[in-house]
């Protein structure tokens, strides 16, 4: 018996006598982590999440409210309070807000492969994430960070239109962050991974990797403040993409807040820059059939030779803007209805990393953003003012790691300085699928 | 109460039923609100509802957490075992009899956050709107936004420990967009305290809306902040971020425990002049950070980490007492029953000293005045650290002069506490949100005015 539909259907009949449209969004998983410290478990936690997320449509106001209780009486009250909420709003637009009629959509079976792996395997995987560190490099002086998790999460969607959809999708994820130290230095750096299938775990690698970036970073020189050539990461291009991803809404569009507005088909990237959405590609982390409010996925072209040819829409901005309906909703039951992107993946180019450090007489190799985005981006302006960490080179060859740093300029001129990009991609684990980027010129402050 | 104490102990039972050295249990039935408007418009209204249940269990220093959404006694019970069987293999052992913990709220709370009606929380909003709109005509957006939160929370632990206590929350934030000849420029402020909403009656929302303003407007002008090493004057109240990200994450035995921090085995010994005393206060009155209780039922304290220059503290929660043997601060910290808690500040603040402003300003020949910071974050394992600021100023010859936008600066945290050389005697406090391990959580940050003798400014190179 479907009980959450039998009490969905009762309420999206209330809510027709009300004269209104809405929508339940159901998501929840569980997790399952663990982490190591000083070669003993430290830390096993298993957690189970679910929370109903509904949305109110009246003419051309949405109001919401979320509950983790899913009984009948519980979700009667939370229709009721989002209900509410949409009386109190007066939108500015008087669009009436649509919901998605069911539609076809491809059921993507490869996300969901629940595997029966024993405890003592993923144990075994937690452990080696640490273990190897410490055996690894006598500078290893601990590893604060290391884990492994193991993850399945669910989306259901139902509308008052007939739609009831759903998905799942399990993944493995970890880390492992040593942190070394020689004399007065002292680095911490290290390695992740994302997998679908158990047997494409490698953590003795993942750690041993870890080691080496930590390692590397020993001894550090100050840069000398100036303007540089860099070669962005391809594990740090992703933070480049997410700065400007919320330009890309449609919504932010509209509400004059988002750098692109005006200027879609313009070229503001360099010829170089070729980037999709792609809510198939299984090498990303956001793959999924269908979108927050149940609209089948599809690719969509973002820029294609430094033009931008799209923004990304949800069905309300599609149609109070007229623009192409892109299936980019995005919302957890406790948020509104927004738009995200789904794997940005930058196309590569055809140079090695070794032939972008070579291309001037010195090049800043930035190998980590030290901080997130709320430290040091500033979204209104593009502005950037980040704090960094990475490798001096000069000719091509290593000169010394470098201590942190502080990398300035502006997002849209970084988008237009990008001179050439990498032929590889970083290992799967963000949804942001890059190459390594050089970039022309940009300001450093070291000492 | 939202769960009897005879179901309690059951569950505690459960939970030691595999022989366990200790379980505790949080109970969580939290009220969320959030309104927003846009384009002088109600945008956003969102309600809901978390209830849920955590359980841990230590066996030695093996830290067992699970969670459920099942707060009946079978529900919790079977949370409660299935964290014993996915560890345990020992003895049953059984829970101390539960024993309220009693005490005095601290804080004071007026009208429910449900009670209030939302036309008056509009009303707080759309009066942002208006002032922005009021104090500069160059304004083109104001988002104001208003979050409620009223969280109940029970705690019972196998020793016997029992304890329920209600927090509510309120802080309002505003951001402003501004277009001045073709230069597009926003800023935000919030402010908010560990209470309820109908505290914005009386708070001075103008003073929100125009500091907002002032600061956008200012920006559309100002230049990039120069690159390189000066002193640098940070202002007070969310100056005192510095000290959150440079010192106060890495006397957090989260850090400390896993030898992750740079200032383990320092306790007694000089890390900073003398100029210095932190302190972090989990008690001060309706203050965001504060609290009656911990996350782990034990009463909060006031805490001097740092006296004269002088480590006095870590901030400790149950699991780092028994990793390092330090007394517990009253410092355990979740941002929901989904986290198991660690230890996490509250209201960190470096105290007042003796010093004045213009005096310190009159000290430097060329350097940074920081006066309004934003976030931050920091390598408690390296101790670099690193936070954006706002609005600064270029000090010249001892005088403030002109507005520079861009700046981030950056540092160690050990060698920054060195160089303070001067304390100011205003001492302001300012909220915030901090993330880490256990999730986001309410704290404050604060300071007088202090001098930093050298720092790096990440400006743009000239």
């Amino acid at each position: 018996m479907d009980t959450l539909k039998e009490n969905f259907n009762k309420i999206a009949a209330e809510a027709r006598r009300e004269g209104a449209k809405v929508e339940l969004l159901l998501s929840g998983g569980e997790n399952l982590s663990l982490g190591f410290s000083q070669r003993k478990l430290e830390k096993f936690e298993s957690t189970q999440t679910q929370m109903a997320g509904l949305r109110v449509i009246l003419g051309a106001n949405q109001g919401y409210a979320y509950t983790e209780n899913l009984s009948e009486e519980a979700l009667l009250r939370t229709y009721k309070e989002a209900l509410s909420n949409a009386k109190t709003l007066k939108s500015s637009d008087s669009t009436e807000i649509p919901l998605m009629k069911p539609q076809n959509f491809s059921v993507m079976a490869e996300l969901f492969n629940p595997e029966q792996v024993p405890m003592d395997q993923k144990m075994q995987v937690a452990k080696q994430l640490e273990e190897v560190c410490l055996n690894q490099d006598q500078r290893v002086q601990a590893v604060p960070y290391s884990s492994f998790n193991e993850g399945m999460g669910f989306k259901r969607i139902l509308n008052s239109e007939g739609l009831d959809q759903q998905y799942k999708q399990n993944y493995y994820s970890g880390y492992s962050y040593p942190l070394a130290k020689d004399g007065e230095s002292s680095k911490m750096d290290g390695e992740s991974f994302f997998a679908r299938s158990f047997k494409d775990i490698h953590a003795e690698e993942v750690a041993k990797e870890g080691v080496r970036k930590a390692v590397s970073r020993l001894g550090a020189q100050k840069l000398k403040t100036g303007n540089y050539a860099v070669v962005i990461s391809r594990d740090q291009f992703p933070m480049v993409m997410m700065m400007f991803a919320s330009y890309l809404s449609a919504k932010e569009v509209h509400e004059g807040k988002s750098l692109f507005k005006g200027k879609l088909q313009q070229k503001i990237a360099s010829d170089k820059f070729q980037v999709v959405d792609d809510p198939f590609e299984t090498r990303g982390t956001a793959v999924r059939p269908f979108d927050s409010e149940g609209a089948p996925s599809q690719k969509t072209t973002i820029f294609e030779k430094g033009v931008l040819k799209n923004y990304l829409t949800n069905l309300e901005y599609a149609t109070k803007m007229k623009l192409p309906h892109t299936a980019h909703a995005s919302r957890s039951p406790a948020s509104s209805m927004d738009i995200s992107p789904t794997n940005l993946v930058v196309e590569k180019g055809t140079k090695s990393l070794q032939q972008l450090l070579e291309k001037y007489d010195k090049v800043v190799y930035l190998t980590e953003f030290s901080a997130g985005l709320h430290s040091g981006y500033k979204e209104s302006t593009g502005d950037i003012s980040m704090p960094a960490e990475g490798f001096l080179y000069e000719n091509g060859k290593l000169v010394a790691p470098i201590d942190q740093f502080v990398v300035s300029g502006n997002i849209l001129d970084l988008l237009r300085d990008i001179e050439e990009l990498g032929n590889e991609y970083a290992k799967p684990g963000s949804s942001f699928i890059c190459p390594d980027v050089l970039v022309k010129t940009m300001s450093f402050a070291g000492a | 109460m939202i769960v009897s104490q005879n179901v309690l102990e059951k569950a505690l039972d459960a939970a030691l039923s595999t022989g366990a050295d200790f379980a505790d249990i949080f109970i969580e039935d939290t009220y969320s609100s959030q309104l927003s408007i846009l384009s002088q418009k109600p945008e956003t209204a969102i309600v809901g509802q978390l209830y849920g249940a955590g359980v841990r269990l230590f066996f030695g220093h093996e830290v067992v957490y699970v969670t459920t959404n099942d707060l009946s006694e079978a529900g919790l019970v079977k949370a409660a075992l299935n964290a014993a069987q996915s560890r345990g293999q020992g003895a049953a052992k059984k829970s101390m009899p539960l024993m309220q913990v009693a005490f005095d709220s601290i804080h004071t709370y007026g009208e429910m956050p449900w009670e209030i009606h939302r036309d008056k929380k509009f009303k707080w909003l759309n009066s942002l709107d208006h002032h922005a709109r009021a104090r500069n005509s160059q304004v083109t957006q104001v988002d104001a936004m208003l979050h409620e939160k009223f969280q109940k929370v029970q705690i019972a632990n196998s020793k016997g420990l029992m304890a329920y206590d209600e927090r509510a929350y309120s802080r309002v934030s505003c951001e402003t967009y501004v277009e001045n000849n073709g230069v597009k420029e926003s800023s935000s402020e919030r402010d908010g305290h560990l209470g309820t909403s109908d505290v914005f009656d009386r708070w001075d929302l103008k003073k929100l809306a125009d500091d907002c303003v002032d600061r956008a407007t200012l920006l559309t002008t100002a230049k990039y902040a120069p690159a390189g090493e000066m002193p640098v004057v940070i202002d007070n109240s969310f100056g005192g971020v510095i000290f959150h990200e440079a010192c106060g994450h890495g006397l957090e035995t989260t850090a400390v425990a896993k030898n992750a921090s740079v200032f383990c085995g320092k306790l007694g010994e000089r890390i900073a002049p003398e100029c210095v005393t932190a302190v972090d206060d989990g008690t001060m009155a309706n203050s965001w950070g504060s609290l009656n209780i911990d996350d782990e039922g034990n009463q909060t304290k006031r805490t001097v980490l740092i006296e004269k220059g002088i480590l006095k503290s870590y901030i400790v929660d149950e699991m780092g007492a028994k990793q390092t043997g330090y007394e517990k601060t009253g410092s355990g910290r979740r941002q929901s029953y989904k986290y198991a808690p660690a230890s996490r500040m509250r209201n960190t603040f470096i105290d007042a000293g003796q010093d004045s402003f213009e005096d310190m300003i009159r000290d430097v020949d060329y350097g940074l005045y920081a006066k309004n910071m934003g976030g931050g974050s920091v390598n408690p394992g390296t101790g670099d650290y690193n936070f954006q600021v706002r609005e600064a100023y270029i000090i010249r010859k001892g005088r403030i002069e002109e507005a520079v936008k861009g700046a981030c600066l950056i540092g160690r945290g050990i060698d920054t506490l060195g160089k303070i050389t001067k304390v100011s005697n205003d001492l302001r406090h300012a909220t915030g949100m901090c993330g880490s391990v256990s999730g986001n959580i309410p704290t404050c940050v604060g300071q007088p005015q202090i001098l930093v003798s050298s720092l790096m400014v990440g400006g743009r190179a000239s």
